[in-house]
């Protein structure tokens, strides 16, 4: 028993010790999500991630060690989503030593510095495409035998997540666990559209006000895509879907009062890095219901949203900001849609769906607090 | 001479028509303004709203008093301002390009205003609300006092100005490409927001505090009028005129940068109006400053009023960053003065 015990001490010191074996050297080629075929050695073991957020979907699949092929990644994680960051940073401390990067769309990512951490593959996402194909990045990358993959959870949630999920399980050889995500994310969506398919019920007005109170700025929100294509998707019409031409854009003040919505939804995160004590919602994990419900209301005091149907109903609600590029959107659309059809989805629960999230999918343990309500007790 | 006492009548009179012509167009203008939006009220409404009436509901009169006026307001006021600063910007230097921008005075604005949006940093943080507003304001007012402090320093000439004004855009404008590249996605989308120009930040305290600055400068402007014309005779002639050539510039200058600085500070940066309104003035009136700074003012009002309508016409429901509006109607608009125009105006 000791000797057994003392002899299995020895073998994992020694895998420990022993640089781990190149046994998966095998090259295999994926179709991107811009459809670019792409030659891997998979499984991948050493990643950088061009957004430092696709750790939600990397710690999905690497559930057990989500960061042990993370080798640099980019610093948005913790500016955006300070909360969320602070969970992983207090199960992984080592987290902080990760080498991080400027951003591709911005031009400020360092070639050099990528090659010199050796990784297997480059995750980007797809909104980085224009300034890379600028650059020349992936034909430079692809001479020293470096390839980069674009995964897309924010331009086209809808057409893309899946794909992407599936081309990350190819990647990091967790193509089982993959597809065990999607299972879970479309039933949880099915769920919504089904029940709204049979009902066919009214569709409430719906105003997305995009990061309110981050800026004086009023009021940005979303086109036809993202937070505006997921109000569609729980059973809502999105009130600047025929206003702004894109995915994002500034609707007029006055526009709110003139559509008079029946339900306002504003995202929020814990900006405190990026503008410290500002009127913007902390929404997120752990956070203060009363504080940003507090936020909330007087965010609603602004002169856009006098006298709205929405505002005098008390149908108010703030909702964590990255749902928005991230693959755990189906459960703001699950919340939306108790928002939107309270009698229709009484039996479904947003928050057990969130916690199901994080205990069969993520290392660190569920918070309460990605969403609040006016009209919320608690 | 009864003559020409005649003839300096008439122009007088011409000139002061123009005014009233101008100042018309802007009441037209500011009217179009406050009765224009996608909420589609009557012109009635619109006129019950804003008589206080209690006929008309809530909604109606936030929508015309917290959320049309103060933006109709603030066109008028910053289009004002910028004008009267770029119209004594082209006289004190005696270059037909100075503006608020030449000088990097909006350049040092944007930067300023940038690290308070990108690095929620205000060099002054309890001022919390006005974070941005205010350090935008003092980087102004460095950029300005830098420029006193150095042509100080070096003997006021016009080229060493112009000179100084240039490196500080450049400086400035760096420094704000450095601020960009360390922003995140959404402090960025804020910055390049800002640095379009935008009238919906107006509120009526923002408001307040640029009508007085207004307030205060115009009439400062005006009792010097009669000095500034005499400096466009040239320095040596104004000298012998008995003003005190430096000082006026170096006075012109405070109430530049402090015209020039206010606007940009509470809504971002609005090009070529300080470019185009003070050409308008001048094509119109001439050099007269009794005529030119007024003619400036209610140009450059009109013109910012025009595109404050344009900017939230153009896709109903959102609105235009009134930058780029101002830019591309106020270049071809420059273009066409200038080859229409018979008589050379500079």
């Amino acid at each position: 028993m000791q000797l057994s015990k003392l002899a299995l001490g020895a073998a994992l010191a020694l895998v420990g010790l022993l640089p781990v074996p190149s046994h998966a050297a095998d090259k295999i080629t994926v179709t991107d999500i811009t459809g670019r075929k792409v030659e891997v050695k998979a499984p991948v073991e050493k990643v950088i991630l061009g957004e430092g957020r696709q750790m939600y979907f990397v710690a999905t699949l690497d559930t057990d060690q989500p960061f042990k092929r993370v080798v640099g990644w980019r610093d948005d994680l913790q500016k955006a989503d300070l909360d969320g960051y602070k969970d992983y940073l207090a199960k992984y401390p080592q987290i902080d030593k990760i080498p991080t990067f400027g951003g591709f769309k911005e031009g400020t990512f360092d070639v050099e510095q990528a090659v010199s951490l050796k990784p297997d593959v480059i995750l980007l996402n797809i909104e980085a495409k224009t300034a890379t194909d600028d650059a020349k990045l992936i034909e430079k990358l692809a001479k020293i035998d470096i390839p980069v993959v674009f995964v897309d959870f924010r331009e086209k949630p809808f057409e893309n997540t899946d794909a992407s999920m599936r081309l990350i399980g190819k990647l990091f050889g967790k193509e089982a666990r993959a597809e065990e995500f999607i299972a879970f994310r479309k039933a949880q969506i099915d769920l919504v559209t089904e029940r709204l398919a049979k009902a066919n019920p009214p569709k409430p007005v719906v105003m997305v006000e995009r990061a309110a109170g981050y800026s004086d700025d009023c009021c940005m929100s979303f086109g036809n895509e993202n937070f505006g294509k997921f109000v569609e998707v729980a059973g809502g019409q999105n009130l600047a879907a025929k206003i702004i031409p894109g995915t994002f854009g500034v609707v007029n003040p006055e526009q709110i009062i003139a559509s008079n919505p029946d339900q306002v939804i504003v995202t929020g995160s814990n900006w405190e890095l990026y503008v410290p004590g500002g009127a913007w919602i902390g929404v997120g994990s752990g956070a203060d219901k009363a504080k940003a419900r507090d936020k909330l209301a007087a965010l609603m005091k602004r002169p856009a949203y006098t006298g709205v149907k929405a505002v005098r109903d008390n149908q108010v609600h703030a909702i964590w900001h990255q749902f928005y590029n991230s693959p755990y959107q189906f459960v703001a659309i699950q919340a939306m849609a108790k928002w939107l059809h309270p009698d229709l989805f009484k039996d479904v629960d947003p928050e057990a769906t969130m916690k199901t999230l994080y205990e069969r999918f993520l290392p660190v343990p569920y918070k309460t607090g990605y969403w609040v309500s006016l009209t919320d007790k608690d | 001479m009864p003559k020409g006492r005649g003839a300096y009548r008439a122009l007088v009179q011409r000139k002061k028509l123009v005014l009233l012509a101008l100042s018309l167009v802007l009441v037209l203008s500011v009217i179009a303004d406050l009765g224009l939006g996608p909420a589609r009220y009557t012109m009635r409404e619109v006129v019950l709203a804003l008589m206080g009436s209690s006929e008309v509901s809530l909604q109606i009169s936030v929508v015309i008093w917290d959320i049309r006026m103060p933006v109709a307001l603030m066109a008028v006021v910053v289009g004002a301002a910028l004008s009267a600063a770029g119209a004594q910007m082209q006289t004190i230097l005696n270059n037909p390009l100075a503006s608020p921008f030449t000088l990097g005075i909006s350049a040092a604005a944007s930067f300023g205003a940038s690290i308070a949006l990108v690095f929620g940093v205000g060099i002054l943080p309890w001022a919390i609300d006005y974070v941005v507003s205010v350090n935008a304001l003092l980087m102004a007012m460095a950029a300005a006092l830098f420029i006193h402090f150095m042509s100080q320093k070096r003997g006021v000439t016009v080229e060493t100005i112009v000179l100084l004004g240039i490196t500080l855009v450049f400086t400035f404008n760096a420094l704000l490409a450095l601020v960009q590249y360390l922003a995140s996605e959404q402090a960025l989308a804020a910055v390049v927001f800002w640095t379009m120009g935008s009238l919906t930040r107006a509120t009526w305290p923002k408001l307040a505090i640029t009508a007085a600055v207004m307030a205060i400068s115009l009439p400062l402007s005006m009792r010097r009028a009669w000095a500034l014309t005499a400096l466009r005779l040239g320095d040596d002639k104004a000298a012998s005129f008995g003003v005190n050539v430096r000082w006026l510039r170096l006075e012109t200058m405070m109430i530049i940068s402090l015209l020039a600085a206010v606007p940009v500070a509470f809504v971002g940066t609005i090009g070529f109006i300080g470019l185009v309104g003070p050409h308008i003035a001048r094509m119109l009136v001439g050099e007269d400053q009794r005529y030119f700074l007024p003619a400036s003012v209610l140009s450059g009002a009109t013109i910012l009023s025009l595109t404050s309508v344009i900017s939230k016409s153009i896709v109903p429901g959102t609105i235009f960053p009134i930058g780029i509006i101002t830019a591309l109607v106020g270049v071809p608009f420059l273009f066409s003065l200038i080859m229409s125009s018979r008589r050379r105006s500079w």
